[in-house]
């Protein structure tokens, strides 16, 4: 069974192939002989080049969570319809969206206001803890989404600048 | 003593050295009169404060007016209180604290030292006791002197005594926590004395068994609080549904927590999912243990911190022992996985998935369960002492 499997932007085509009493992974064409076991649910032991890993994963449709020494890696399974579809670039367009549950404290910038990148432009609060969020892109804001003092929930956009 | 002004009083009473500032709360005006007096950096802090919040760092004058704003709201939500004082910011100091014991017949005792240098939002995440930072004759005077403020408000129960301290061990009183902290399971690893028992035996109006001569450090030990955040932006809060958690075990190993798997982590309260606390016989073994404990914690469904924390642990300036509150803000780096070699991250993917399907555990025949045994005690660190 071939799989096709995105991470950022680098696209992956793995095959996991039998082999009598050897497992061997081929990673865009290149063959990894790997030695596994599932000792957990969600958790594999996988020895490879003679080091030893424990990794875990939790599969939500074609979204696959891998953890590895900590670190979280976010794997988009890709089908081949998908794959079609062609890429779409970014736009200088950007969406300001809450990360998290969490409630509008100040906004900081009007529509038309121009604004610098990493430039501060709305304060939220969760936790206690007021975070201020960044334009990613110089621009100027196009529209303002939400009122002081509202409750987002994670996603929602708040506020768009615009690079145009 | 809770209070920051108060305690700040006590302590020029009982002539503790204390950084200089504001003589207490001050308002918007007087604020930013007391910060071009002492001159910058200043650090803004609530009267009521604890746990980072309501605390703002403020490098030049331009930035005070928000800073002091975002104090004050910040304090007024946490406390319902928005007093702050300001005082002159030491550059790369070190937060060193004292943990204290008192009971209610006039024995006051400290337990030695805590290292709690690395911070982010102003908030511990890595604690260790002893600290590698001071010298004998600074602990012992240190020790004194947290004893001394303790006296001075006729404390009873467990306590802590925080300190900043610059790179010439010079140091100064900061405040005074009066419960138990966070980061006390370090101190218990190190002096076998269970503090919370204690606290309520004290209560109970019990003695101190020993005096402070009985005391002594034993080993090393470090904890790291696990955190449901992402370090990557600049640690946000990642609340949600854990799906899965494998946590750590075997000998100097203790994992201090209440999650498991299928539990939520709500957005209305600090995202802390455990304290992962190690001993051992040295420092530079502790953090060896320690390395390895983080990598057989697995938390599956919200973000965590795991991965930061285990490159602090191999960091070439952590592990000398050369860093200060500023460590974590130098180094960037250490907050994402960087250049890692994500084979294997992809090899488990496509193996859950065969998995799911069901077409690699047919041709496998039989397992051996010594195999497998082998591969879960392998989780444990592989290494005893």
């Amino acid at each position: 069974m071939t799989y096709t499997f995105k991470i950022k932007d680098k696209v992956f085509s793995v095959e996991i192939n039998q082999e009598k009493d050897q497992t061997v992974v081929q990673i865009n064409e290149k063959d990894i002989p790997v030695e596994f076991e599932k000792i957990d649910k969600n958790l594999y032991s996988i020895i490879l080049d003679g080091k030893s890993l424990t990794i875990g994963v939790l599969k939500d449709g074609k979204n696959i969570q891998v953890v590895m020494d900590g670190d979280l890696f976010e794997i988009e399974a890709i089908s081949e319809r998908d794959q079609r579809k062609s890429s779409q670039t970014l736009s200088g367009v950007q969406e300001i969206k809450s990360p998290m549950p969490s409630r509008v404290v100040k906004i900081l910038k009007e529509i038309g206001d121009e604004v610098a990148a990493d430039e501060g432009i709305v304060v939220v609060e969760a936790m206690k803890m007021e975070s201020e969020l960044k334009s990613p892109i110089e621009g100027k804001v196009t529209d303002v989404l939400v009122n002081e003092g509202d409750a987002v929930e994670a996603g929602n956009t708040l506020l768009i600048v615009s690079s145009d | 003593m809770g209070d920051k002004i108060t305690a700040r009083k006590i302590a020029q009473q009982a002539k503790v050295p204390l950084v200089p500032g504001s003589d207490g709360a001050v308002t918007d005006v007087e604020a930013s009169g007391v910060a071009d007096k002492i001159g910058y950096p200043v650090m803004i802090k609530a009267s009521a404060g604890g746990g980072g919040k309501g605390m703002r760092l403020v490098r030049e004058k331009e930035e005070f007016e928000s800073s002091l704003r975002m104090a004050r709201s910040e304090a007024r939500s946490s406390f319902g209180d928005d007093s702050v004082f300001v005082e002159r910011f030491v550059e790369q100091p070190r937060h060193v604290e004292i943990q204290i014991m008192a009971d209610k017949h006039g024995n006051t005792l400290h337990l030695f030292e805590r290292e709690c240098s690395i911070q982010r939002r102003h908030q511990k995440v890595i604690e260790e006791a002893p600290s590698s930072a001071i010298s004998e004759k600074t602990r012992k005077k240190m020790g004194e002197v947290a004893v001394k403020i303790a006296k001075a408000v006729k404390y009873s129960g467990a306590g802590t005594v925080e300190f900043i301290m610059d790179q010439k061990e010079n140091f100064y009183f900061l405040e005074m926590n009066t419960r138990v902290q966070v980061e006390h399971p370090v101190t218990e690893m190190i002096t076998g004395f269970d503090i919370v028992k204690w606290m309520v035996r004290i209560a109970n109006g019990e003695k101190l068994p020993f005096k402070q001569k009985d005391l002594s450090i034993n080993g090393w030990a470090v904890e790291c609080r696990i955190y449901a955040e992402d370090p990557s932006t600049n640690f946000m809060p990642s609340p949600g549904h854990l799906t899965y958690v494998k946590t750590p075990g075997g000998p100097g190993i203790r994992d201090d927590s209440s999650i498991y798997s299928g539990c939520d982590i709500t957005s209305f309260y600090d995202p802390m999912l455990s304290k992962l606390v190690v001993w051992a016989d040295s420092r530079e073994a502790a953090i060896d243990k320690m390395a390895s404990a983080l990598k057989e914690y697995v938390v599956l469904g919200v973000k965590t911190n795991i991965g930061f924390l285990i490159r602090v642990m191999n960091n070439e300036e952590f592990r000398q022992g050369k860093f200060d509150t500023g460590f974590i803000e130098r180094h960037p780096e250490l907050l994402t996985a960087g250049e890692v070699d994500i084979e294997p991250a992809i090899i488990a993917a496509a193996l859950a998935i065969e998995d799911s399907e069901e077409t690699i555990e047919s041709d496998k025949g039989p397992q051996s369960n010594w195999k497998l045994l082998g591969r879960k005690a392998g989780l444990s660190g592989g290494t005893l002492i």
